[in-house]
């Protein structure tokens, strides 16, 4: 029994029912939101340093054992996820808080603060979910939020965007119900540990089926190509701080069940083939998208498609290099994704939107803001020193190690896609931030430096900073955090730890 | 060792320089001196130790799980390399401080940078860890952009940052991926250990060489790469000296130079080095021959020289290593010195073009002197630096020069036709350029110029001398090259750089070179004429932009097909996916018989356990086939409800009342809520798919259901477990209570009962802060562009983005 594991879940939810409350004074709403959100991240600091070395946390909720009752997990993977996801949250969150004392969103009406954390507690509760069923409710507070969340602020192109959004969620929720009753069916349970035993000794083939399935599930909410048409069509058009929050986070949540369950659950089954043609896809259908945009939030929600193809590869070698690859590239995409789309909020200031058709010269408006795009631009571009390299030196060695015609010839669609980031994301740069800047853009400047609100927007700037900083310690610290990405991936291969963990005790 | 500290002082000088530029103006520059200079010092004290074989070394750990560490170790290669780098590095940055003007646009930006530049080159020639050479080179592609835009305001300085930074960075990619096979393969990411000990005979080594081989020469602008390179001369002047004559083109011909002790006996390396060498020799001179502008004039011999210095660095002998590091050394000193004297006449004249200078000779005398001397020893006159790298190189490739030769000697022949052909073209731009330059032409006006500083001159004429001091004393120059020659077999005597082997056939072709490289420029007219009449050869330019643009095509063609912005065609493209996938699984398993529908034992199919079922299970398809027809809502609303009764009806028959009244409950409600929303809608549906779209939806609708429906049959009767659902019996006295549907909801799973309140008081919250808005608070965070029309967003959603 370890009450820790509650505390990311638990405390959200504390902290949403305190801020609906609150939504009469804002102020104190803010200061209660941030708290909890610092306190989030305070508890998965702990879990991280708990499961060092590769142990795994359980606690089975209400008292009973699994698999009758629901087991809360947290092993490496998880309180990594856990720990990364919580911060770049609290980030996002002080940045819309700043957003919201200049006055540049009126829109958002008092219920952010428990939605927001109410999808906190959505997110948390899915990385630690030890049953199927479970992870289903995860994903249901998650999306339900999301949903509140994306249909904010509307507009006539949100409408459409969120009507998009939702159907497409709900239809791969159906199909995720559909896939626990086909497990139940099987195994006669849906506690994660347990359902991996029992499905030791069903027939292969239908256990294939069930991978697939699970796959097309998580690969609807993870946008993988052929299923990837909803993403960018909805996530650039919601606001700053919400596009930020999906593309970083809601996505890596599928990513991240995708490999739970597929190294849990369906680790003998063969679908790797089937996985590394989805990367390739992936990757160079979602990239060709960013090439072809004209909108910085719509580039980098294609990017993100891409990127995606990248962690599908590396968990399709099903090696532990590969895996723990992934895991980093995780931690970097959801840190780098959310500092995209944060800049992208700051350039709104001067131009009012993010269509490239009429931005220029931003490095003469704001050299600061160039420099906060720049590096993390780097970064997802994969160029070196940024983690994008690490990350992707880590899929690449993995990859090679691995070998066959199929790997090779997503390893060589991996070099193109990166090439064509690089063209994709260097685009913005050369026509966004350099020339010489519009005049209106110089007079928006002005009137900002005149404006009332400076302490909001340098809130902002300063928590955008932060994120960027945020980037430079994954970068810096790729050493440590890699090897916490190993042993995590050597938990997930071998899966006994997991298991022997959840089982203890069992009836 | 200091080496890590030196390459952190380059970043922190670099984050000063910015704010220090608004106080110092262009004496910024003088700061940004600080770090290469120490650097060159530095290399300078341990000159002795590391020409005596005994490299320094020094480790920094970042990531040793993937083998990326910060490695250093300098020798005999890195120490002429250093000296470029830093040495003229340093030297070119103080001319700077007299180049630019105060008040001009981002100083500070542009220091810093190049002060980045510098420390990143230092870390590419100083590394010996595989992916720290790429992280250094990559950091020079990526300053090497930024320098190039340096004046993004031109259209033109934007496209050539962006061409060099795809194409250097492009090809970069490859080379990485070399680099982890050539780990792999040799079992180290450390490049000594490779190169002390290839895995030599493993199949993967030629194409992982191959892959490396492919960035350098993008590096080092080799054609048909080459084209980045005379675009690239947009840069300030100073930047095209240090960049693209001193320091980054040469990273190319340094990753040549550093593998070719262990590979270059590997099948194709020789075949490669030589053949791309040559190539981008004769190309280079020969355009070099017919510019206008002086800049672009060097640039093209840039590319000359760059193919000759990647053919002796790859050629992979005792006599060609020694005149790699000979030339290298040369081309950095001459090059950057003239380089640094175009920048000179531009600046006081205000043009570079050889038809608008006259008599520039006369009112420059110490500049005409320095450039002079330094295209001197471009040509390879005596007695200059230039003459001894060119001596040696000749050598490298004649008959019966060197014993240990490992050159066939037909290829031999052939590399050196090509080398004398280049040298003599050379030898003909070289005239040309000081003629071109300073000459007193009497078809041109001249003009009254202002003499430059004496400071200012200072730089180019340093590096002018420096050509003629390393000449005359070519035993200071020589331990370094013998140092990194000793690598290589030296069975016989080594080869030293010398102004005097006595009479040997190289002093006889360098004579000849001289002769007919003196016979072109003299003919100059006719050159001029034959290369106007060939002038029609494939651009390699052209190339790149084709390339460019038919990504750009497929792109816009791939994504205008996938991205429809039809919810429709995207619910069924799920479907479709769900049945290619798993469906498709599910049928190969049932055609293969691995999988054997269930038979006796009672799985066998049965209709119904009682009849009642079957009533049921009609009510529900009927009501569901009627509910798709239906095209008004409020029928289509009745039979979606009477349909949820129907399973309600189900549950009953299964014995789950508690399920079924819970349902009939959901149902009603959700019914009468949705009859008050209805009231606001069109009475019918708008748009329905007719024809093969209808067609095609039901048929996928059916096979999808067809699925689930078999697979949870097959799923049931393959059963491996009792269900853990008999367990919560036995439980539930333990937990006091006996109603087991409420002891699962309420105590056994409560935690997913909790989270479906959450669910619904998160929806309840939402609609309610929807409802409740009014009007009057929706402001959008941000107004869409005044003249963004609605036409336009769509296009945009469409992915009709814009071709660059």
């Amino acid at each position: 029994m370890n009450l820790m594991i509650a505390v990311p879940f638990v405390v959200p939810l504390l902290g949403a029912a305190l801020a609906l409350l609150l939504r009469r004074s804002p102020r104190a709403q803010r200061v209660s939101s941030a708290v909890t959100l610092a306190v989030v991240v305070a508890g998965a600091t702990l879990l991280l340093d708990t499961t060092a070395g590769g142990a795994v946390a359980v606690t089975q909720a209400g008292g009973w054992d699994a698999p009758l009752g629901i087991t809360l997990v947290v092993d490496p993977l998880s309180a990594l996820l856990l720990l990364v996801s919580s911060v770049v949250l609290l980030l996002v969150l002080l940045y819309a808080v700043g957003q919201d004392i200049s006055g540049l969103s009126r829109a958002m009406p008092q219920v952010f603060h428990p939605i927001y954390l109410v999808l906190t507690a959505g997110v948390c509760l899915s990385f630690m979910a030890g049953d199927l069923f479970n992870l289903f409710v995860g994903f249901e507070i998650m999306l339900t939020a999301s949903y509140a969340l994306i249909t904010q602020a509307l507009t006539r192109e949100r409408v459409r965007a969120s009507m998009i959004y939702t159907v497409v969620s709900l239809t791969s929720s159906i199909l995720f119900l559909t896939g626990i009753a086909l497990v139940y069916a099987l195994t006669g349970t849906v506690n994660l540990a347990d359902v991996a035993e029992k499905l030791g000794g069903a027939p292969p083939e239908l256990r294939a089926v069930l991978a697939l399935l699970f796959l097309v599930v998580f690969g609807i909410k993870a946008a993988i190509v052929p299923m990837h048409f909803w993403l960018p069509d909805s996530y650039p058009v919601a606001i700053t701080r919400i596009s930020a929050i999906f593309a970083a986070l809601l996505t890596k949540v599928a990513v991240y069940a995708i490999i739970r369950t597929q190294t849990l659950l369906f680790a003998g089954d063969d679908i790797s083939s089937v996985m590394l043609w989805i990367a390739i896809a992936t990757m160079v259908v979602g990239i060709l998208g960013a090439l072809v945009q004209d909108d910085i939030n719509r580039i980098m929600s294609f990017v993100l498609v891409s990127h995606i193809g990248f962690m599908i590869f590396g968990l399709a070698l099903n090696t532990v290099a590969g895996i723990a690859g992934v895991l980093y590239y995780l931690v970097h995409h959801i840190v780098v994704q959310a500092t995209m789309f944060l800049v992208n909020g700051l350039v709104r200031q001067y131009v009012g939107h993010t269509s490239l058709r009429s931005i220029r010269g931003l490095t003469a408006v704001s050299p600061v803001l160039a420099l906060f795009f720049f590096l993390p631009a780097l970064s997802l571009a994969g160029m070196p020193p940024m983690s994008g390299f690490v990350a992707k030196v880590a899929l690449f060695e993995a990859g090679a190690q691995a070998g066959g015609w199929l790997v090779w010839t997503a390893l060589v669609a991996g070099v193109l896609t990166s090439l064509l980031t690089l063209m994709a994301i260097f685009r913005v740069w050369v026509r966004a931030f350099w020339g010489t800047p519009l005049p209106d853009m110089l007079e928006a400047r002005a009137e900002l430096r005149r404006g009332p609100d400076v302490a909001g927007r340098r809130v902002m700037a300063v928590t955008t900073g932060a994120m960027v900083g945020a980037g430079i310690a994954v970068t810096v610290g790729a050493g440590p955090l890699l090897e916490i990405a190993f042993t995590a991936a050597e938990d997930l291969l071998d899966g006994d730890a997991y298991i022997e963990a959840v089982m203890e005790g069992a009836t | 060792m200091l080496l890590p500290f030196l390459l952190a002082l380059h970043a922190v000088v670099a984050a000063l320089l910015p704010p220090l530029a608004r106080v110092l103006g262009t004496r910024v520059f003088v700061v940004a001196c600080l770090p290469p200079a120490l650097t060159a010092l530095w290399v300078l004290a341990h000159a002795p130790d590391v020409v005596a074989g005994q490299p320094v070394t020094s480790a920094v750990t970042w990531v040793p799980a993937l083998d990326i560490n910060l490695e250093f170790r300098v020798d005999a290669l890195t120490l002429a390399m250093v000296l470029l780098v830093s040495g003229v590095g340093a030297v070119i940055f103080g001319y700077c401080a007299r180049y630019f003007h105060t008040g001009e646009r981002g100083l500070g930006r542009l220091s810093a940078v190049l002060v980045l530049f510098a420390g990143a080159m230092l870390g590419v020639v100083s590394t010996d860890n595989l992916f720290a050479l790429y992280v250094f080179w990559e950091l020079t592609s990526i300053t090497s952009f930024l320098l190039i835009g340096h004046d993004d305001r031109k259209e033109h300085a934007r496209r050539a940052a962006l061409q060099s930074l795809v194409t250097t960075a492009g090809f970069g990619l490859p080379m990485l991926v070399g680099f982890i096979l050539l780990g792999q393969i040799g079992g180290s990411f450390r490049i000594s250990t490779l190169v002390a000990d290839p895995p030599v005979g493993d199949p993967l080594l030629p194409v992982a060489l191959v892959l490396v081989l492919a960035g350098a020469f993008a590096k080092s602008a080799q054609v048909p790469l080459h084209y980045w390179l005379p675009g690239a001369m947009i840069a300030p002047t100073p930047v095209s000296a240090y960049l693209h004559a001193a320091a980054m083109v040469k990273g190319g011909v340094y990753l040549v130079a550093r593998l070719a002790p262990g590979f270059a006996e590997v099948d194709p390396w020789r075949a490669l080095v030589l053949t791309f060498g040559m190539a981008t020799m004769v190309v280079g001179g020969w355009r070099a021959l017919r510019q206008d502008d002086l800049k672009l004039l060097l640039a093209y011999g840039t590319v000359s020289q760059l193919g000759f210095l990647t053919l002796l660095a790859g050629t992979g002998t005792q006599v060609a290593a020694t005149a790699t590091i000979g030339v290298l050394l040369a081309h950095g000193f001459f090059k950057s010195a003239l380089f640094l004297t175009v920048g000179v006449i531009d600046h006081q004249t205000g043009t570079r073009s050889i038809a608008a200078l006259s008599g520039i000779g006369r009112r420059m005398p110490v500049v005409a002197g320095a450039a002079t001397l330094a295209a001197a020893s471009m040509a390879g006159l005596p007695p200059l630096l230039g003459f001894v790298g060119k001596e040696a190189a000749l050598e490298a490739y004649l008959p019966g020069g060197d014993p240990a030769t490992a050159l066939p000697s037909g290829a031999a022949a052939v590399v050196l036709v090509g080398v004398v052909l280049a040298s003599v073209l050379t030898v003909g731009y070289s005239a040309r350029f000081v003629w071109g330059a300073f000459s007193t032409k009497d078809t041109v006006a001249e003009r009254r110029v202002p003499r430059p500083a004496a400071a200012f001159v200072a730089a180019p004429v340093s590096l002018a001398v420096l050509s003629l001091a390393a000449g005359v004393l070519p035993f200071a120059v020589d331990p370094v090259a013998q140092g990194y020659a000793a690598a290589f077999d030296t069975s016989g005597e080594p080869y030293h750089l010398a102004l005097w082997h006595g009479l040997t056939p190289a002093l006889g072709l360098s004579a000849l070179v001289l002769v007919a490289g003196a016979l072109l420029f003299h003919r100059r007219v006719t050159v001029a004429r034959v290369q106007q009449a060939l002038s029609r050869w494939p651009d390699a330019d052209r190339g790149y932009h084709g390339v460019v643009h038919a990504i750009y095509v497929v792109a816009l063609r791939v994504t205008r097909l996938l991205q429809s912005g039809s919810l429709p065609v995207y619910l069924g493209v799920i479907l479709a996916t769900l049945l290619a996938l798993p469906g498709a699984r599910l049928v190969m398993a049932l055609a293969s018989g691995d999988v054997a529908p269930p038979g006796a034992g009672g799985n066998e199919l049965r209709f119904w356990n009682t009849p009642l079922e079957g009533v049921v299970a009609l009510l529900i398809v009927v009501t569901a086939v009627a509910t798709v027809r239906e095209h008004r809502r409020f029928p289509a609303l009745i039979l979606v409800s009477a349909m949820g009764f129907g399973v309600a009806g189900l549950f009953v028959l299964y014995g789950a009342p508690d399920l079924a009244l819970t349902l009939v409950l959901v149902e009603t409600l959700t019914t009468i809520i949705l009859v008050f929303v209805l009231r606001r809608l069109p009475a019918t549906f708008g748009t329905r798919p007719d024809g093969w779209a209808k067609r095609l939806t039901v048929l996928l609708c059916a096979a999808a259901g067809t699925f689930i429906a078999v697979s949870l049959w097959l799923m049931t009767a393959a059963r491996t477990d009792p269900p853990v659902s008999l367990g919560y019996t036995s439980l539930a006295r333990e937990a006091g209570g006996d109603n087991l549907v409420n002891m699962i909801l309420a105590d056994f799973r409560a935690l997913d009962t909790f989270g479906e309140v959450v669910v619904l008081a998160t929806a309840a919250v939402a609609v309610t802060s929807l409802v409740l808005l009014r009007r009057s608070r929706v402001v959008e965070e941000t107004d869409p562009g005044p003249d963004e029309t609605e036409e336009e967003r769509a296009g945009a959603r469409t992915g009709e983005g814009e071709r660059t």
